[in-house]
């Protein structure tokens, strides 16, 4: 058609009244040795002649339709499934803290409310909705908060409970938290090796750098009431699988140095994310930190190259779960599992849509009693696909990216979109780059996180 | 010049199609038999399966073909290439061997020489293709031939060495000693010519061999299509006959068909001339579906789950007055005249396959509602349903001859135990009736079944339940074919009143009955499709079941089957409650 005109890779339209729209853009042109291609249904990554690249970034749109003929169609992800019933639940066992970190999402645990403790009657009927609804299948449920330590009690025998009821149903149940690490003693060990736990531990570096953001009650260093802790259990995990978790604020946006010094604690893997949305102002990054938290990420990148390299393990997960989804080439019009295969349980035994948005009215979807909404979840699930929101639905990444996190987004706008182009970009880049030095990681199923 | 693209990860992998041989020549897609092939003969790989040898099985034994020196596999049998180089090589080269012989881990099989058809070669072939890797001794003997020397020396010889592997341990690469196109040598025919005389049936498989007439046009036929004369509607013909035009019956045996058949190489040129079959009849016209009022989904799951733990008490219903009525017959053993006893054969077995199709659409209409249950569809616990309805719909006026057009009657009758007199049987055919009462309900169910909320697989029950029908339906109307020869219904069926409470074998029989209803309530109320034991118990139970049932018939005594039985705890793997449960 004579009218389109390319302009990179995304088409205008010239319309009746003169207003341009624009057709979400198809591909994505990496430059580079060897020059790379993404085409966004399907997440499709290839390489191409330099030639054959230098006529797309021209705009040659006859090469343009020869690359999509061979690459044939790809089928677009429905998005007006049956929904079916969420196979992961997160329960806030204990919407309370012994912290108080200055970033907390969750005002201490409190979500803007009272301290309160999740009962076991609660847990357990969140627990009977989701195996009840899952005869056969695997399903996951984490405990959170607050500090789900906290709340101990509730904890242990929901897990037991859960089990017991798994037999009756035949559902495999998977189990993980989210903890400071302050509170666990030699038996929550003991227990989180039984049950083979996915624990996610959130210490943002080296003690000058954790104590920093997340302090303690009385003064004591949370870093090392942690460390000394979780030392037992990260010189023997078991079948448990520990991971730290690093939350990045706008004062210090180095990342590499937080990585090490936790891996020099003992962990294995680590994972970081920039603060977004705080309650204290001055924390969460602003638009001109950005491109320097680019920066800071791809230097982390780098370093794990050569990790890599000696120890053939990933340690930065962030960029080790990049790269299985690259190479699966996941492509979802969501971000997260959100209202969709995951929701999560308030202390009160309400459903919200994640452990972000707990006790925003806003985002809830039933209680443990009535039931989970199913219309609710639709409701909300439509409003988030990622064609419908603005500017994700003319970006190429955003089948990758999903349109970022619902609570965030939803709070405080959007940003920091260029830099999470940048960081696929690089992503692109290292698994291209992975791929052909080391290729048996990914064909073997090499766990890359 | 086309620029070439390099896919990277999987979903590119998959996107991007080779340009070359299709799909249907990867071996992934290949029909892998070996009766003989239709894409390589794996039996050729067996020829070699003794490095340097090439055998045939033949139908006189396993025959030694010729030695190859030239065999890769003999680069690690040196002793053995040295021998098939020199006299024993040279023996080999005269008359004619067989291998009569073959010891592997101390045990020797002596060859088979003698059978019928390809029974030797079979054979063979199967007792090599189960030889292990490792050591294999084989022993060949010379049999003298017409014009044979008799003085020639016979001495056996005895050869041993590591049976071959085939297959590249490492790259799974079929091994290099085959030569191109000796694996393809023997395949199956043209599928045209197979299409006659497949010999593992495939083809047989996927075509028709008994049909039924077409109709000719202008002729009343009953809302599914069929025929409304009784007779065309259920006289099977060969769908292979020669003569197109001729619809007369076919032979109850394949032998007594075969010359009125369309023949080998015939078939070749003549596939054309064969019928589209729809529905079990032929068709030479465009299939115009019978016209049926669109079915009415049900509202929400509940009311569905609702309806069918009630159709579930009626096919129980059915199933049991079917079951009663079925030992109301003589029995065949006790007749002597070869008619009746066929006739009763025929009968207590047709009515067997329809009452445990009832019993399997009980199991399914459960299985519809706890697939339901589980897939958190219901607001509220529905199954097992195991009752037996009061009242069963009579959508036809059973007085009304089957040969006039139906009409709909909204009527009930009471459920009975009744011997299967003639007014009985007719009973049975209504109710099974295409358009009925029961088809009826299972459109409602199926059309609720295709809304996206509800997991695939289920609608394909409900179909199935559906398709069942017309089938009980023919088999009915064949019964009564066959018992309307008889004048007096007393020529077919013994006296048989429901036992009297306080019978020793009518308790035992209502209990034995009792039991399973109780393994099959513990199994559906579960509804693990795993775990199996109690469909296991109820199945062993449903045997006793039988034999007390001919047993009390004989006495003149029929099952009392709608009376409630005592209730029995199991005797092995309660379904235990959960903690918490309401």
């Amino acid at each position: 058609m004579s009218a389109l005109v390319t302009l990179g890779n995304s088409f205008r339209l010239p319309s009746a009244q003169g207003v341009e729209t624009t057709l979400p853009p198809r591909m994505h042109l990496l430059n580079g040795v060897p020059p790379l291609v993404f085409l966004v249904d399907g997440s499709r990554l290839f390489e191409v002649e330099p030639s054959f690249f230098a006529e797309l970034a021209g705009g040659n749109a006859s090469a343009e339709a020869r690359l999509f003929d061979m690459a044939k169609a790809w089928p677009r992800a429905a998005t007006d499934h049956f929904l079916p019933p969420p196979t992961a639940i997160t329960l806030n066992v204990a919407q309370s803290c012994n912290l108080s970190c200055t970033y907390c999402y969750a005002d201490e645990g409190r979500f803007g409310g009272h301290a309160t403790m999740m009962s076991l009657e609660t847990a357990c009927a969140a627990i009977d909705g989701l195996l009840e609804s899952n005869h056969g299948r695997r399903v996951s449920i984490a405990f959170i908060g607050g500090e789900p330590f906290l709340n101990r009690e509730v904890l242990y025998l929901a897990v037991r409970y859960a089990l017991a009821c798994a037999e009756h149903t035949r559902s495999r149940v998977g189990f993980s938290v989210t903890t400071n690490g302050t509170l666990l003693n030699a038996q929550d060990l003991a227990f989180l090796r039984e049950h083979s736990f996915a624990i996610s531990v959130s210490l943002d570096g080296s003690a000058e750098e954790n104590d920093k953001m997340r302090r303690t009650r009385n003064g004591t260093s949370a870093f090392d009431l942690a460390v000394q802790a979780l030392t037992p259990l990260l010189e023997n995990p078991g079948r448990a699988r520990i991971t730290a978790r690093v939350t990045i604020t706008r004062n210090d946006l180095r990342v590499l140095e937080r990585i090490n010094a936790l891996l020099r604690v003992g962990f294995n893997e680590v994972g970081v994310s920039p603060l977004r949305t705080s309650p204290v102002p001055g924390l969460a990054l602003m638009e001109q930190d950005w491109p320097t938290f680019l920066q800071e990420m791809e230097r982390a990148g780098e370093s794990e190259w050569h990790h890599l390299r000696e120890s053939g393990r990933f340690s930065f997960s962030n960029l080790a779960i990049a790269m299985k989804q690259l190479h699966s080439g996941h492509c979802k019009p969501l971000p997260c599992g959100s209202a969709l295969s995951y929701v999560s349980v308030s202390a009160r035994g309400e459903y919200f849509t994640c452990h972000r948005t707990v006790d925003n009215p806003r985002f809830v979807l039933g209680d443990v009693h009535s039931g989970l909404s199913l219309n609710q979840r639709e409701v909300f699930l439509e409003s988030r696909y990622v064609d419908e929101q603005e500017p994700c639905r003319s970006c190429w990444a955003r089948y990758l990216c999903g349109g970022g996190c619902h609570a965030e987004v939803l709070s405080s706008g959007r940003s920091g979109c260029d830099y999470v182009r940048g960081w696929l970009n690089y992503c692109l880049r290292f698994y291209d780059r992975a791929l052909r030095e080391f290729p048996t990681w990914f064909e073997q199923g090499e766990r890359t996180s | 010049m086309i620029p070439k693209i390099f896919p990277r990860n999987l979903t590119a992998r998959a996107s991007v199609e080779v340009v070359g041989n299709p799909v249907t020549t990867r071996l992934e897609s290949a029909v892998g038999n070996c009766f003989p092939g239709l894409e390589f003969d794996h039996r050729n790989l067996d020829r070699r399966f003794f490095p340097g040898l090439i055998v045939e099985f033949a139908a006189n034994g396993i025959r030694f073909l010729e030695a190859d020196l030239n065999d890769p596999a003999l680069a690690e049998e040196a002793g053995l290439k040295q021998t098939l180089a020199g006299d024993t090589g040279i023996r080999l080269k005269q008359g004619a061997w067989f291998i009569e012989e073959i010891t592997q881990g101390g045990t020797t099989i002596e060859m088979p020489q003698v059978g019928q058809g390809l029974d030797v070669a079979m054979t063979s072939w199967r007792l090599v293709r189960s030889l292990q890797p490792g050591s294999v001794t084989i022993k060949l003997e010379r049999r003298l031939r017409r014009g044979d020397d008799q003085r020639v020396p016979r001495t056996p010889i005895k050869l041993t060495a590591k049976r071959r592997t085939y297959v590249d341990a490492q790259t799974g690469v079929i091994d290099v000693a085959y030569a191109a196109g000796e694996l393809t040598q023997s395949l199956c025919s043209p599928w045209m010519h197979d299409f006659r005389d497949c010999a593992c049936y495939y083809w047989a498989s996927n075509h028709p061999d008994i049909v039924l007439a077409e109709d000719p046009p202008g002729e009343p036929t009953l809302p599914s299509g069929a025929p409304m004369d009784p007779v065309r509607a259920l006289t099977p013909i060969d769908w292979l006959r020669r003569d197109r035009g001729k619809t007369d019956p076919a032979q109850a045996d394949a032998d007594r068909n075969r010359e009125h058949e369309i023949d080998h190489y015939e078939i070749n040129q003549a596939w054309q001339n064969l019928a589209i079959v729809l529905q079990g009849r032929e068709i030479s016209s465009i299939y115009q579906p019978p016209t049926s009022d669109p079915a009415n989904p049900f509202n929400n799951p509940d009311e569905l789950a609702e309806r069918l733990a009630e159709l579930a008490t009626l096919e129980h219903a059915v199933a049991l007055e079917y079951l009663y009525a079925r030992y109301s017959l003589k029995d065949p053993g006790s007749v002597t005249q070869t008619r009746l006893k066929n006739d009763l054969i025929f009968v207590w077995h047709e009515i067997l396959l329809v009452a445990v199709s009832e019993m399997r659409h009980l199991r399914w209409d459960n299985q519809l509602i706890w697939s339901l249950e589980h897939a958190g569809l219901l607001t509220k616990k529905v199954g097992p349903a195991l009752g037996i309805i009061e009242d069963i719909p009579v959508a036809f006026d059973p007085s009304r001859p089957p040969q006039l057009p139906p009409v709909k009657v909204d009527k009930t009758r009471k459920r009975q135990l009744r011997p299967l007199e003639p007014d009985v049987l007719q009973d049975f055919v209504s109710v099974e009736q295409p358009s009925g009462f029961l088809d009826g309900q299972y459109a409602r169910v199926l059309a609720t079944l295709r809304e996206k909320k509800y997991p695939d697989t289920l609608a394909q029950l409900a179909a199935r339940i559906i398709g069942d029908g017309m089938d009980h339906f023919t088999r009915f109307r064949d019964i009564q074919g066959v018992l309307q020869k008889y004048k007096k219904p007393q020529d077919y069926l013994r006296n048989v009143v429901p036992a009297p409470e306080g019978h020793p074998l009518g308790d035992k029989a209502l209990q034995l009955y009792g039991n399973i209803i109780n393994e099959l309530r513990a199994a559906y109320d579960k509804g693990d499709m795993e775990d199996a034991i109690h469909i296991a118990n109820a199945r062993a139970l449903m045997f006793e079941l039988d034999g007390a049932a001919r047993k009390l018939a004989s006495e003149g005594f029929g099952v009392r089957f709608f009376t409630t039985p005592p209730v029995q705890a199991l005797s092995k793997n309660h379904a235990r409650r959960r903690p918490g449960t309401k």
